[in-house]
């Protein structure tokens, strides 16, 4: 039987430490590659974290392409269970807003097709076709409002502010009313 | 003669008498008795990769059965290992008598291991050259000079190029690729002032492996200096800047501005 190496990833990391004299200090610089063997990706790194970043995107595309025949509550699972590829979700998250922001119906679409792919269900919680029909104004509009309305937020939270402490002032300088009950 | 002397000779000898010679570098060859062993001979692709497994852990002594199928069948079995064992015990001595030991692949137990003294293979040669080189480094010039020589002669390309993308094999491509870039590098050293164009050469062969290696932009300036050819030599400077801004962002070494600097106050 043929050994299965989709399921495998090996990572080759090369360290090159480098020593040299700048005005008249002794420094040290690691210039490194890491290469993926099994994919024959490979990338230089002076920041070790580079090459982090890249093996945990080589085992986000590990994990996609070994679930990709699973069913839908399979590769949920799966997904949940993998570190890695939401470690990278994170990291590519904001780059998809972006993306968003700049050509919304083209990433809409590209949203519902992934959406799609998790069924019609989730499909059907999601109003992704009312999202499509946004335009760039409209995302604008939305934008301007929020602006609008945060500032609305800081006045109103001003004017309690205000009401707070007016409420508190004339409680505190409140004349004490005894009531002095004559015993009998 | 010194010890290094007599040590290249050997080597040498045995590269031009072994019987069974192996190439690994650049593609993978086998020779028995000067014939090449064609792919009808090897049969399956398995028979061959466990040769290759076996070079690729040749200084592992006694590699045990179970480890190796680990590495080369998913869920192999006996037979599996059987099969492809007697295929390599084939290639290596189609007329062995049955019921006699095999002479390339020690056997003790389960474990299994081939014998280097009497296989010749590329890799092995050429780390063995190396060594020779960087001994005789500093007090045999000729000698280490003509070590390195061999070892590049050896170089053909990338080790074991079709199983790039098998784990088993990468440790030893990586070993072999930095004992190469180093000796392409120390020979174009040796050579600058004997024959800068040669070192300029040498230097591109390393840069071809590694494009970031910047020993080897250095020495190709220095070479350019020696020649008199200064744009060259600035381009080559150009070119190493360039690259390292592009793979890791940084600016070239203090002593590579300082060849330079020595070019452009020319």
């Amino acid at each position: 039987m043929e050994k299965k190496a989709g399921q495998t990833a090996s990572f080759m990391i090369r360290f090159n430490q480098i020593f040299y004299e700048e005005k008249g200090e002794s420094k040290v610089q690691w210039r490194g590659r890491v290469s993926h063997v099994q994919g024959g990706k490979d990338q230089s790194f002076s920041d070790f974290s580079d090459a982090v970043k890249f093996i945990q995107e080589q085992l986000a595309e590990l994990t996609l392409e070994a679930t990709k025949h699973k069913s839908q509550e399979q590769q949920e699972s799966l997904f949940t269970k993998s570190l890695s590829l939401w470690k990278t979700v994170t990291t590519e998250g904001p780059k998809v807003i972006m993306e968003t922001i700049k050509d919304p119906r083209k990433q809409v679409a590209h949203l519902q097709d992934q959406i799609s792919e998790f069924g019609e269900d989730l499909l059907e919680k999601v109003p992704i076709d009312d999202w499509r029909n946004v335009s760039r104004t409209d995302f604008k509009t939305i934008k301007d409002s929020i602006a609008e309305l945060l500032t609305e937020v800081k006045k109103l939270n001003t004017k309690v502010d205000a009401i707070n402490k007016t409420t508190k002032t004339s409680r505190t300088s409140k004349p004490k009313t005894t009531t002095a009950t004559k015993k009998k | 003669m010194s010890n290094l002397q007599n040590n290249l000779l050997e080597l040498k000898k045995f590269q031009e008498n072994a019987i069974i010679r192996i190439q690994t570098l650049g593609q993978f060859n086998l020779w028995r008795d000067n014939d090449k062993v064609d792919s009808k001979q090897w049969g399956r692709d398995k028979t061959v990769q466990l040769l290759q497994y076996l070079i690729s852990n040749r200084h592992r002594h006694a590699l045990h059965k179970e480890s190796i199928m680990e590495h080369l069948w998913e869920e192999g079995d006996d037979r599996d290992f059987k099969v492809a064992l007697h295929g390599v015990n084939k290639v290596l001595e189609p007329n062995r008598p049955s019921r006699t030991d095999p002479s390339y692949i020690i056997r003790q137990g389960v474990t299994y291991q081939l014998d280097l003294d009497k296989i010749w293979i590329d890799v092995e040669a050429l780390e063995k050259y190396i060594i020779i080189g960087n001994e005789a480094f500093g007090n045999d010039m000729k000698t280490s000079k003509e070590a390195y020589k061999s070892a590049l002669a050896l170089y053909q390309g990338v080790y074991l190029p079709n199983r790039i993308f098998e784990d088993w094999s990468s440790e030893e491509r990586e070993k072999i690729q930095i004992l190469v870039l180093g000796a392409y590098v120390i020979l174009a050293e040796i050579l600058l002032h004997e024959n800068p164009l040669e070192s300029i050469r040498l230097a591109q062969c390393a840069i071809a492996i590694d494009k970031t290696w910047e020993d080897a932009y250095r020495l190709q300036m220095q070479a350019y200096l020696i020649k008199g050819n200064r744009p060259q030599a600035i381009k080559a400077y150009q070119k190493c800047a360039d690259v390292l801004d592009q793979e890791y962002g940084i600016d070239p070494l203090p002593s590579t501005k300082k060849v330079l600097q020595e070019i452009e106050s020319m």
